[in-house]
């Protein structure tokens, strides 16, 4: 039988919740049972980016994740990312790049780019960060101010 | 997605158990779940219930000498972030980054990517140079084969009824290389993609060919023209010209068989001078 309980770390908060299915995304604990609509749903088949949260740390799509796959975890979502200093710092260099115009994209823009950030360390550069950016979409076609955003993250890192 | 229960076995028996105890219909098997989750969401099947890996001991990486044993529930993340991977086997690190994007090679698995066997795998072209084997378990034990045994065509396998990829093992460190065509470079899967690799035991390259239906596959024809650590210009263009010939590339919605023909040459002639370049750099 599917666990009757889940139990989760949300934004370090502990989060015990009753009666999750077995085949419900953590997207969808996130959005509805949670009411974290930070996270968005935008392809819902693993193609667009906009649903990326951390799991302990690394970034992943929560739209093909199942919630129970994350029993135990530690989830960090767009709502609590700007508590960490590199997250905020990613935040901030969106903010002063302008980098977002419906803003729908943003949170796995800004999610995405804090785990590869607190994984590679200051080693990386802002080209690599570009190419791993390559998977999330922005429909408004905003790259410009995107690019911008993540060349000022990689700038201020060093 | 319709309704199933998710199963977390702890050990080996009790997941193959577990599985023998549904229908085989009824039933499947996760890993990372990038791609099973496609498949229950568009409702391609409904199983009762999905037994996930996430328990099981096999989230490891081990180098014994030249050889590499990648658990299968490793995620490819942690593959494509091992030291000595770039280094040793190229065409591999290569290949696990074509796949997706970093949020997706967190989750997405080896031996998922095996067990799915999808034909545009990026990664199957690879394993396929590189001698890899693949470990199964099951009920009757544990048995080896190599992954030309083991994929079969579209999305089949050699696996049998509750029967798990418990790891891949490659035997040695190659100089090797993989590139792909895509009509773009993200969020998109490879039209055709062509993997090498220089063998220095027995001094022979392998070639394979991958993004064609029904499944990636080597070149025997190919292989044969390509000789020493540095093939000439000559050799190379006749290998080019062979895999263009001898493989049958299809036309579908992704591409042409003609267009396939004219990137398959162009591809394996780069794809060999990178290979015989890195084995110059690290004999």
């Amino acid at each position: 039988m599917t666990p009757s309980r889940l139990s989760l770390s949300v934004n370090r908060r502990p989060r015990s919740i009753e009666d999750v299915p077995g085949e419900e995304r953590l997207l969808d604990t996130l959005r509805w049972r949670l009411g974290l609509k930070g996270t968005k749903e935008g392809c819902r088949t693993g193609g667009c980016g906009a649903c990326a949260v951390l799991v302990d740390g690394s970034c992943a799509l929560s739209c093909l994740t199942l919630s129970h796959e994350v029993e135990g975890a530690e989830i960090t979502t767009i709502e609590g990312v700007a508590d960490d200093p590199v997250g905020r710092s990613v935040q901030e260099a969106f903010r002063d790049a302008g980098a977002l115009q419906c803003g729908y994209c943003t949170p796995g823009f800004i999610v995405t780019l804090t785990g590869l950030l607190k994984e590679e360390g200051r080693s990386t550069t802002a080209e690599h960060l570009l190419s791993e950016l390559g998977e999330n979409l922005c429909r408004c076609t905003g790259y410009v101010a995107i690019v911008r955003a993540v060349e000022t993250v990689h700038r201020r890192k060093h | 997605m319709a309704p199933f229960d998710l199963l977390s076995p702890r050990t080996v028996e009790e997941a193959l158990a577990t599985i023998r105890s549904y229908p085989a219909d009824e039933v499947a098997v996760l890993a990372g779940g990038t791609d099973l989750l496609l498949d229950l969401d568009g409702e391609r099947s409904a199983p009762r219930a999905v037994v996930s890996l996430r328990r099981l001991p096999w989230r490891t990486l081990g180098w014994n000498g030249p050889a590499l044993t990648i658990g299968s529930t490793l995620p490819l993340r942690a593959l494509e972030t091992d030291p000595d991977l770039k280094r040793r086997l190229p065409a591999l690190h290569e290949a696990v980054r074509a796949v997706g994007g970093v949020a997706l090679r967190n989750r997405a698995t080896l031996g998922g990517n095996l067990g799915r066997a999808a034909p545009a795998s990026d990664l199957i072209p690879v394993l396929l140079v590189l001698d890899a084997e693949v470990e199964l378990v099951g009920p009757g034990g544990a048995r080896t084969m190599s992954v030309d045994q083991f994929v079969h065509g579209s999305r089949k396998t050699e696996l049998g009824r509750a029967e798990l990829i418990r790891s891949v093992r490659i035997p040695e460190a190659r100089p090797s290389a993989y590139l792909w065509q895509r009509v773009r470079p993200a969020n998109d899967i490879s039209q055709l993609s062509v993997a090498v690799a220089y063998a220095p035991q027995d001094r022979s390259w392998r070639v394979a060919l991958g993004g064609i239906p029904p499944r990636p596959v080597r070149v025997p024809e190919a292989e044969g023209v390509l000789v020493g650590t540095r093939p000439s210009i000559e050799a190379v263009k006749n290998a080019a010209d062979r895999a263009a010939a001898h493989a049958s590339l299809v036309t579908d919605r992704r591409a042409s068989d003609d267009y396939r023909r004219r990137i398959a040459g162009v591809l394996l002639a780069r794809a060999v001078r990178s290979a015989a370049a890195r084995g110059e750099a690290s004999p």
